[in-house]
C-alpha cells in the first residue's frame, strides 16, 4: 500500500547571491491516514522548506522544486497548476504555522478568517459558514465561541489564536495537516492543551499529521514515527521510541542528549557545539562533520546515505563501520 | 466608531481654525503693499486724502490688534467680511466658487489615489518586473515636473494638437441652458485635463508607496496564511494585503489634501477654472485682504475636514485602533 502522503527524493534549490543553493536534498518522507510524522531538527535544517514545498508553497523565485515528487492519495503535486494546489491547499492539505501571533490577518475577525477558509472550498452561503466557523471554535476550545467569531486577532491570547488557527486548517477536514512548531510561541502548560487538541482531532478526524519540531519532548508525546534533518537532508528515520531509545546518528544522539533532565542535578545544559553551516559552504562530505566527534577520513570527502546499519536507517559512516 | 472620540476631534479642529485665522491675518498684514494704494489706483487716482478717506472706510487705520479683534469676531459670527475690490461679502464671492475647486480636488484625489495604488499593487506583484520599474521611473518624473508645467504640455497635447478636450473653463457656453445631465458631461470633459494634471503628481506618490507597502505586507505570516487557505492570487492581493498596506496610503492621502488645494491653486489659474485659487491668485495681487483670509479660511476648514476623514477611516481600515470593546 502507498502511503496518503509521499515525498520522494526532494529537491528544492534556492537562487541566492551565492548562486543556486540546494536546500532539500534527496529527501524522502511518508505519511498513512491516522498516523504522526515527527520532523526534527536545528533551525535551517529544512523542516519549514519541506512543508512548504508540500503545500506548494516555496516562493518562486528565488525557490524551486528541482526534482523529486510529492504525492498525495496517488496525485502528483510536484508539476500540478496553481489552480489544482489552490483547491487542494486549505482543503486536502492543511498547515498551521509557528506564530499565531502574526499568522492571522489584523483586520479580519477570526469568524471571518474561518469562514474564508470554509467558502473557499464548499458551496456554502456565507451565513451557513460563519455559522460553522462558531462550531469550529467551539469545537476546538474556544469559551463563548459566538463572540469570539466576531474578535478580531489582537483581542485573543496567543494560546486562543493557535486554537483559531487550528479551527481553521481543520475547517475542510484535510487528509493531511501540517504543523510547522505550533507551540513554539507558546507557554508550557498551553503547549500540552494544543497537543492535546491535536491529539483528538486527529482521532476524530483520521488525518496524517506532520509535525515539525524542534523539541523532542513534543515528539515523545505526539510522534509515531520520526524523521531527523540536517542540512537539507533527512538523516535518520525510524519509529519515535526507537529514536528515542537508541538514536543512531551523532546528531540524533545531540538533540536527544541536549533534553535538560530533572532531578539528575544537572547544573549546565548540554549542547551541541557548533551551528548548521551555510547551505553554500557545504563540501563533498558529511554536513554535520565539522561538529561530530566521530569524525573521520571518510566523512569529509564522501556524503552518507540513509541506510540501515543494524538499528534503524541512519546516514552515517562511523555508524555504517561500527565505530559507534 | 465612538462619538466621543469624533467630537473630541472635531474640538481639536475649531482651535486650529481659530490659529489659523489669527496666524493668516497677521502673515498678511506682515506683506508688503497697502491695499488703500491698490484700491485707489482702480479708482483712478490716489491723493493722501483719498488714501487716508479709503483707509479710514475700511478700518486700515486703526491698530493691528483692533483689527484683528474686529475680524477674529467677525468669522466666529460667520462673517468673513467685505472684499475690497469686489464690494461684496466674503462669503457670498467663495460661495461662487468654492464648488468648482471640490469638484476639481475630489476628482484629483480620487484618480491620484485609485489609479496610484493600483499601479503600486501592480508592481508589487513582481517586485523586479517590467511593471514595477515603469512605476518607479513614472513616480520619479511625476513628482519632478512642475505642475504648470504637465498642465500646459496636456493642452498642448490633447487640447491643441489632438483637440479631445477644451482648452480651459469649467462650462461651454452654449449649454449654460441644456438639460441636467448634458451640463453635467460637459463640466466632466472640462474637468479631465486640470484633473489629471493635478492628480499626476500624488498618482506617483501613491504608486511608490503602495508598492512599498504592499511588498512589506505581503511578505508577512498572514499573507501565507491566505495562500495556505487556498485564497486566490486575486484575492490575497486585493483582499488580504491591500487592507493591510492601505494604513500609510491613508495617512499620506490626508496630509496630501492640504498640498492638493494648494495646488488646485495652481491649475485653476493655467486652466482658468472658475475656482477658489483664481480668486485666491487674483485676490493676492489685488492686497483684497478680506478675500484671501477667506480664501485660506476654506482651505484650511477643508484640510481640518479631511484630517477627520483620515482619523475615521484609519480606524475602519485597522481594528487595532478601535480600543478593545
Amino acid at each position: 500500500m502507498t502511503a496518503l502522503l509521499d515525498i520522494n527524493d526532494l529537491r528544492v534549490t534556492f537562487n541566492t547571491r551565492y548562486g543556486e543553493v540546494t536546500a532539500l536534498d534527496s529527501v524522502s518522507l511518508n505519511v498513512n491516514a491516522g498516523e504522526t510524522l515527527g520532523v526534527v531538527g536545528e533551525s535551517g535544517c529544512g523542516k519549514s522548506i519541506t512543508a512548504l514545498a508540500t503545500m506548494g508553497l516555496i516562493p518562486s523565485p528565488p525557490g524551486r522544486i528541482a526534482g523529486g515528487s510529492i504525492k498525495l492519495a496517488g496525485e502528483e503535486l510536484t508539476g500540478a497548476s496553481d489552480a489544482r494546489l489552490r483547491a487542494l491547499r486549505g482543503a486536502d492539505i492543511a498547515m498551521i504555522f509557528q506564530e499565531p501571533m502574526t499568522s492571522l490577518n489584523p483586520v479580519f475577525t477570526v469568524g471571518d478568517q474561518i469562514a474564508e477558509a470554509i467558502m473557499l472550498h464548499q458551496k456554502v452561503s456565507a451565513a451557513q459558514a460563519f455559522k460553522d466557523a462558531i462550531a469550529l471554535l467551539d469545537r476546538v476550545g474556544i469559551p463563548s465561541p459566538a463572540e469570539r467569531a466576531r474578535d478580531y486577532p489582537h483581542q485573543l491570547s496567543g494560546g486562543m489564536r493557535q486554537r483559531v488557527m487550528i479551527a481553521m486548517a481543520v475547517s475542510c477536514r484535510p487528509k493531511v495537516l501540517i504543523a510547522d512548531e505550533p507551540t513554539t510561541a507558546l507557554d508550557v502548560t498551553v503547549q500540552a492543551q494544543i497537543f492535546d487538541l491535536l491529539n483528538e482531532i486527529q482521532r476524530e478526524f483520521g488525518a496524517a499529521i506532520i509535525l515539525i519540531t524542534h523539541d523532542m519532548g513534543a515528539i515523545s508525546e505526539m510522534a509515531d514515527r520520526v524523521a531527523v534533518m540536517y542540512a537539507g537532508r533527512v538523516i535518520e528515520q525510524a519509529r519515535a521510541d526507537d529514536v528515542l531509545d537508541a538514536p543512531q546518528h551523532p546528531y540524533a544522539r545531540g538533540l536527544i542528549d541536549c533534553i535538560p533532565a530533572l532531578g539528575k542535578g544537572e547544573t549546565e545544559l548540554r549542547e551541541i557545539p557548533g551551528v548548521v553551516p551555510p547551505l553554500h559552504l557545504l563540501g563533498a562530505g558529511c554536513a554535520f562533520a565539522d561538529r561530530c566527534a566521530h569524525k573521520f577520513a571518510r566523512c569529509e570527502s564522501e556524503k552518507p546515505l540513509l541506510a540501515d546499519h543494524g538499528h534503524h536507517p541512519a546516514a552515517c559512516h562511523a555508524v555504517e563501520e561500527g565505530r559507534i | 466608531m465612538s462619538t466621543s472620540f469624533i467630537l473630541r476631534r472635531l474640538g481639536y479642529g475649531l482651535l486650529l481654525m481659530l490659529g489659523v485665522v489669527v496666524l493668516n491675518f497677521l502673515l498678511i498684514r506682515l506683506a508688503p503693499g497697502d491695499p488703500a494704494v491698490v484700491i485707489a489706483g482702480e479708482m483712478g487716482g490716489a491723493t493722501e486724502e483719498m488714501l487716508e478717506s479709503i483707509r479710514e472706510e475700511y478700518g486700515l487705520n486703526k491698530p493691528v490688534l483692533v483689527q484683528l479683534w474686529i475680524y477674529v469676531s467677525g468669522v466666529a459670527q460667520g462673517n468673513l467680511g467685505e472684499s475690497f475690490f469686489f464690494n461684496q461679502p466674503v462669503s457670498k464671492l467663495i460661495a461662487q466658487r468654492i464648488g468648482p475647486t471640490i469638484l476639481l480636488v475630489i476628482s484629483a484625489q480620487l484618480l491620484s489615489i485609485l489609479i496610484g495604488v493600483f499601479l503600486g499593487v501592480i508592481a508589487a506583484r513582481k517586485p523586479n518586473g517590467l511593471m514595477s520599474g515603469f512605476v518607479t521611473v513614472f513616480a520619479t518624473i511625476g513628482y519632478a515636473v512642475p505642475v504648470f508645467w504637465t498642465g500646459i504640455m496636456l493642452i498642448i497635447l490633447f487640447a491643441s494638437a489632438l483637440p479631445i478636450f477644451p482648452v480651459e473653463g469649467m462650462q461651454s457656453v452654449k449649454l449654460r441652458d441644456a438639460p441636467f445631465f448634458t451640463q453635467a458631461v460637459d463640466v466632466a470633459h472640462h474637468l479631465v485635463l486640470p484633473a489629471f494634471t493635478l492628480a499626476i503628481i500624488y498618482l506617483a506618490q501613491y504608486a511608490r508607496l503602495s508598492r512599498a507597502s504592499m511588498l512589506e505586507v505581503l511578505g508577512s505570516d498572514y499573507i501565507r496564511t491566505a495562500r495556505a487557505k487556498g485564497a486566490s492570487e486575486r484575492s490575497v492581493l486585493f483582499r488580504h494585503a491591500l487592507r493591510n498596506a492601505a494604513l500609510p496610503i491613508l495617512t499620506v492621502a490626508g496630509l496630501q489634501f492640504g498640498n492638493l488645494i494648494s495646488g488646485a491653486l495652481l491649475v485653476e489659474t493655467v486652466f482658468n477654472w472658475p475656482g477658489m485659487g483664481r480668486l485666491a491668485f487674483e485676490s493676492i495681487l489685488r492686497r483684497d485682504y478680506p478675500t484671501i483670509m477667506g480664501v485660506l479660511f476654506f482651505a484650511s476648514a477643508m484640510v481640518v475636514v479631511a484630517n477627520l476623514l483620515t482619523d475615521i477611516s484609519y480606524r475602519w481600515a485597522d481594528p487595532r485602533l478601535r480600543g478593545r470593546s
